[in-house]
């Protein structure tokens, strides 16, 4: 091999480490991992190309100076139809899938911001401060999450103008719970390690122990149980919506609020205006729950079957004849 | 010890069953009631209403009034329908003395509660004391604020004496204040609270037989009611959260009849479904955009007029509410003795971008002037959303003003809006009907809307209008009032809703219980 | 003897904590409740009285005293066992949670039956039948519906069996008539028919518990699909289970007889920490079925800040499921000693 070769193979070796078991990933895993990624893409997608995609501003109710129909039939110019409010329903989902992800994508970022470093030290650290800690967040656990995300978003809706703010926080506060735990739980097992103990023996100060021995290690589990909570937070968020708070219809699209108001349609008639929102929402999380439990089955060593290469000995090329997942 | 598991979570399972049921054994248990209720003679009513305290000194709202009217009765009110002045009900007849301080009420005679107790003037009296001693937060003891006293005279006269001149306290019995309660069995201190059904007695039509509270109400008729029969043989209401549900019930004929509230898509939906109509009579329930006159840009009189003048009144009222609801050109109500369209007369009653560009233009505002809109999404119905939207379209379009729409949820809403909004949304529900209750409520000096308007002018009016000595003289009080406010603008008043009532096609007599009244009069509808 | 002592030893930990939790929980709640704007004057007033009247009525009921005064005054009365009436409509806590937290027990033990009905049977093929379509099929399933949000799901069940095919009620525990005449004793419909041998209303109660439960059930059975599945595969791969093959015993057999029972033993701790998610869920289902539940409740007395409401409903909410899952734990801990303190 090429030197250049040598050399772009010895700095990736970690990239390629981490990624080993995804390239390894077979089976089910394997489909659940594509499926996931390409449902999850497909709304990153309508997501960040919104203004491009879709047809007509979330709230626009005119074009050229006609106004919409209202509660028109899909046809032609509304592909899916309009609201009772004479906005195009497919324009709502377009924009909706930004609203879903930026308000998730906020949430897990300071869920995890917060949870993480949380977990680590109180984890690392323990004695009474852990304890409390610990009775803190098991306090959090023993509520309903939606409940809490309601309280939240009333506490902060008054103060906060920007309503995927509010709806991000209260999610955010939902989740720290389960970060914290995860991370604290991993660090205590991590901790007794030999390797750590040696680095302590060595004299090696406690941030540098975190930082260097101990935050890589644990946050391998990290984004499994992001992709699996950002599942979770859409379907709060939409739960908050159709209750009828965090993202307010004139911020801009909501799935959950475009479904709580087309239930009045519904039993009229009228299906598009719920039908349509309502299997985003099922699309979305089923390909953020796909993408989490594919991530989970390929990394997870619990989980993860690696490929067993069956080796013919009558043949001397070293080429696997067949392959088999482990059982 | 190693139980199977699927033993150990039936136990699980089972032992938390036991545990409640022992907890709930304990609690109240309710008497067996006789079984005249049949499908055939009781009306299934339907309500997105919710019934805070049945007790009348612990309530000021819509949908426990509705209950309340079933089972009480005031001295004066409106048994009949809409009239020019309050009806006897259990008084024959009240007059006033020459300085309008004192009004003197003789009561019917052989009148009984429902637990047979007979009705006098200690009731009466007890009655209104409790309602100013109890003072609940529900705020009902506002409307009595103008009652220093209540004294008896022998068994079956009553005598109010008021604080100021009051020309229209008879209009106060009308109200929820006034209704009578029973001397011997309600405590002259505290509410009676929902549980204790059987003490929640009256003379009204109906007798309350059950009541668990966000579910159902249930009534049969009252033996010892010394009106006309009911026309049916009681009355079941059933409390849902939302309307959705409501109609969906009421398609399948769980329930006969639906009283407040649908969305306008669900009305117009089940105006068209066979077996089922939409009844629809004059309404009093207003809705109005309200205006801070102390901040800007609001506090510039131009700025408000120009509003005034782009209100959307008809599209607002054929594409958001079809048809339900009619434009509204003054804070009094049309069908209200002395309403005046003072708006129209000043504003016109289509909008004019023309006109408003001319008085924004005289006043020197550069345009488009930018304000900000507050509505609540639940409080005043699902379509205040849709109807804030079409106020932003017409004023944007304008090219006059660039509204941004802001929300808030009600009790958020409510603290708030005195401190800091410009521009709000706001509805109102008369306590007793009469153009009094739209005008003083609104427009006197620290009135409740926040919106610091305080016009000497028209607190003189008004001071003038309570003292008034005959009819025309109020009414032409009321006129000037409604002029001033037009003028001043410090409120645009939008729409006024019908009332509105849908019935399979077994029930009778919804249309005529329609009126300015606002009672649904359950005692006189009939099921076939 | 040692494992009497530790675990009672356990046991005296756990419930120790159960204290300082539930604490913990009302001092959240009470601080939440009161710094969010607004307070149940202006819900019950607001729009109809003026400021005036709000500030004297809010000063009345001492909801102008500092927080920590309105903290110290909860606390002694919670102490006492008083949580208080709610303020919107005067009613007492403990009634609130017996007769609609019965309605929840309801809605959520059916619902909890139609779970581990889908759960274990989709969970128990999958498992067996691993890396087939059969399995892939089932995990699809259960990742699907869990996605489907509980009030869509509620909504199609409504117009499927409610208003197109005419099957089936769309709301409320039972039709007014038959709620009208239903003696209460423990407030829970299904049980009351039972007590009272009212079979046309037990009839009437079941068909309108069926859409509900079964739409939450089925939501929260994609959860213990996974779970289960997961246990079938763990389990199968167990030397006991080797062991019964050697032996020479059926495939059937040994997947029903012997995994079937070992498998199901988490369900049993997963039930306690569902709990709290399927409280949450229950709270979209009432709003979408008009059960009176407590969840439902909660949000609507939320809506009004009615903080004595919401402060109780929340503490009890709380310890009903710390309370469960501690003594889940503790069965756990009774079995298995690895997993004490």
């Amino acid at each position: 091999m090429t030197t250049a070769a040598v050399r772009l193979q010895r700095r990736t070796v970690g990239l390629r480490r981490a990624l080993g078991p995804i390239a390894q990933a077979r089976g089910f895993a394997r489909g659940m991992l594509w499926a996931g990624s390409g449902l999850t893409l497909l709304f990153v997608v309508l997501a960040l190309f919104a203004p491009v995609l879709s047809p007509y501003a979330f709230d626009q109710y005119q074009s050229n100076g006609q106004r919409f129909g209202q509660l028109a039939h899909p046809g032609h110019g509304h592909i899916l139809g309009t609201t009772v409010q004479s906005t195009d329903v497919l324009s709502r989902i377009v924009w909706g899938a930004q609203t879903e992800l930026e308000v998730v994508g906020l949430a897990l970022a300071f869920g995890l911001v917060i949870g993480v470093p949380l977990g680590l030290v109180s984890g690392y650290f323990g004695g009474v401060l852990d304890r409390g800690a610990v009775l803190f967040m098991d306090a959090m656990f023993a509520f309903p999450p939606l409940l809490l995300a309601i309280i939240i978003a009333f506490l902060l809706g008054g103060s906060v103008s920007s309503g995927v703010l509010v709806a991000a926080l209260a999610i955010t506060i939902t989740y720290i719970p389960q970060y914290f735990r995860v991370v604290r739980n991993h660090v205590i097992s991590v901790r007794e390690e030999p390797y750590v103990e040696a680095a302590r023996a060595l004299g090696a100060k406690p941030l540098t122990i975190l930082r260097r021995y101990v935050f890589f290690n644990v946050v391998q589990n990290v984004p499994v149980i992001a992709t699996l909570n950002a599942a979770d937070a859409v379907l709060t968020l939409t739960a908050l919506g159709f209750i009828g708070y965090g993202v307010q219809p004139t911020q801009g699209a909501e799935w959950g609020y475009d479904v709580s108001r087309a239930v009045s349609d519904a039993a009229s008639g009228i299906w598009w205006t719920g039908l349509f929102p309502g299997l985003a929402i099922v699309l979305l999380v089923t390909g953020l729950t796909l993408l989490g439990e594919g991530l989970n089955e390929t990394i997870n060593p619990v989980l993860r079957r690696r490929v067993i290469r069956r080796v013919d000995f009558a043949a001397p090329s070293l080429e696997p004849s067949s392959e088999i997942l482990e059982p | 010890m190693h139980l199977r598991p699927r033993l150990r979570h039936l136990a699980v399972l089972g032992l938390a069953g036991l545990a409640l049921a022992a907890v709930g054994a304990t609690a109240a248990q309710s008497k067996p009631l006789a079984s005249q209720h049949s499908l055939a003679s009781t009306i299934l009513d339907g309500t997105t209403d919710t019934v805070t305290n049945i007790d009348p000194a612990g309530n000021y709202d819509e949908g426990t009034s509705v209950v309340d009217l079933m089972m009480y009765q005031h001295l004066l009110g409106f048994p009949n329908g809409i009239a020019k002045t309050p009806q006897p009900e259990l008084a024959t007849g009240c007059k006033a003395n020459g300085a309008d301080t004192v009004w003197t009420c003789t009561l019917k005679q052989g009148v009984k509660f429902s637990n047979g107790d007979p009705f006098t003037s200690a009731d009466v009296k007890w009655s209104f004391d409790r309602v100013i001693k109890i003072k609940d937060p529900s705020g009902i003891s506002g409307l009595l604020a103008n009652l220093a006293s209540t004294t008896t005279n022998g068994d079956y006269s009553v005598s109010f004496h008021t604080k100021t001149p009051d020309a229209t306290w008879p209009y106060i019995l009308t109200t929820g204040a006034g209704l009578i309660v029973d001397s011997k069995v309600y405590p002259a201190d505290k509410i009676v609270p929902d549980s204790d059904v059987s003490s929640l007695v009256g003379t009204g039509p109906y007798k309350l037989d059950k009541f668990s509270s966000g579910q159902q109400a249930v009534f049969s008729p009252n033996p010892n009611y010394t009106g006309a029969k009911p026309k049916n043989d009681g009355v079941i209401i059933t409390y849902y959260s939302k309307s959705s549900t409501m109609k969906l019930a009421l398609q399948q004929g769980s329930i006969d009849m639906a009283f407040r509230d649908f969305t306008a898509t669900e009305y117009g939906a089940l105006a068209k479904t066979k077996g089922i109509s939409v009844y629809k009579g004059a309404g009093v329930s207003i809705r109005y955009l309200v205006f801070n006159v102390k901040r800007a840009p609001a506090n510039n009189l131009a700025v408000r007029q120009a509003v005034a003048y782009l209100m959307p009144r008809q599209d607002i009222a054929t594409r958001i509410y079809h048809g339900n609801v009619q434009p509204l050109y003054s804070m009094v109500p049309k069908g209200l003795p002395g309403h005046q369209d003072s708006f129209a007369v000043d504003y016109g009653d289509s909008p004019s971008v023309a006109k408003a560009k001319a008085v924004l233009q005289k006043a020197g505002v550069k345009t488009p002037v930018p304000l900000t809109v507050w509505w609540t999404p639940t409080h005043y119905g699902d379509s205040s959303a849709d109807e804030y939207s079409e106020i932003q379209r017409a004023l944007n379009s304008s090219g006059l003003f660039k509204v941004t729409l802001k929300s808030a949820e009600w009790a958020t809403y409510v603290d708030t809006l005195g401190k800091q909004y410009t521009a709000y949304q706001l509805g109102w529900f008369p306590d007793y009907v009469d153009g009094e209750d739209y005008l003083l409520p609104f427009y006197l000096t620290g009135n409740f809307t926040g919106n610091a308007y305080s016009s000497p002018k028209m607190d003189s009016i008004l001071k003038k209008e309570q003292g008034s000595k005959s009819t025309t003289e109020r009414l032409g009080y009321i006129a000037q009032a409604q002029a001033l406010a037009a003028k001043d603008v410090p409120i645009v008043p939008v729409w006024q809703g019908a009332m509105l009532a849908v019935g399979r096609s077994n029930i009778q007599g919804i249309q005529q219980t329609l009126d300015p009244t606002y009672i649904l009069r359950f005692w006189n509808l009939s099921k076939s | 003897m040692g494992q009497g002592s530790s675990l009672k030893q356990y046991a005296l930990t756990r419930l120790g904590l159960i204290v300082p939790m539930v604490f913990i929980l009302l001092t959240i709640v009470f601080l939440l409740m009161r710094v969010a704007p607004g307070n149940p004057v202006d819900a019950a007033l607001g729009g109809h009285a003026p400021q005036a009247e709000i500030n004297r009525i809010t000063h009345e009921l001492g909801y102008d005293k500092p927080l920590y005064v309105q903290y110290g005054d909860y606390l002694w009365n919670v102490v006492r066992g008083n949580f208080g009436t709610t303020i919107s409509d005067r009613r007492s806590v403990g009634s609130i949670i017996l007769v609609n937290g019965a309605a929840t027990l309801e809605l959520t033990f059916f619902a909890m039956l139609v779970a581990m009905t889908v759960g274990v049977l989709v969970g128990l093929l999958a498992g067996r039948f691993r890396d087939s379509p059969i399995d892939a099929g089932g995990r699809l399933f259960g990742i699907v519906v869990y996605a489907t949000p509980v009030f869509f799901l509620g909504l199609l069940a409504q117009l499927v069996f409610g208003v197109w095919l005419g099957w089936l009620p769309t709301s409320d525990q039972a039709s007014p008539l038959t709620q009208a005449l239903l003696q209460t004793h423990t407030n829970i419909f299904f049980v009351d028919a039972i007590i009272d041998r009212n079979w046309s209303a037990l009839w009437d109660v079941t068909k309108h518990l069926i859409l509900p439960a079964a739409t939450l059930g089925i939501v929260y059975g994609g959860v213990f699909i996974r779970l289960i599945r997961v246990n079938v595969i763990r389990t199968l791969k167990e030397d006991y289970i080797e062991a019964a093959r050697a032996r020479g015993i059926t495939e059937r057999h040994v997947v029903y007889r012997h995994a079937f029972r070992n498998a199901l033993v988490p369900v049993v701790t997963v039930i306690g920490l569902q709990l709290a998610l399927l409280l949450g869920g229950a709270v979209l289902t009432e709003t979408t079925f008009n059960w009176p539940g407590i969840g439902h409740y909660l949000v609507l007395y939320i809506e009004n800040r009615d903080y004595a409401a919401v402060q109780g409903i929340i503490v009890v909410f709380a310890l009903v499921v710390v309370l469960v899952s501690v003594l889940i734990d503790f069965v756990n801990a009774f079995i298995d000693p690895r997993v004490r303190y």
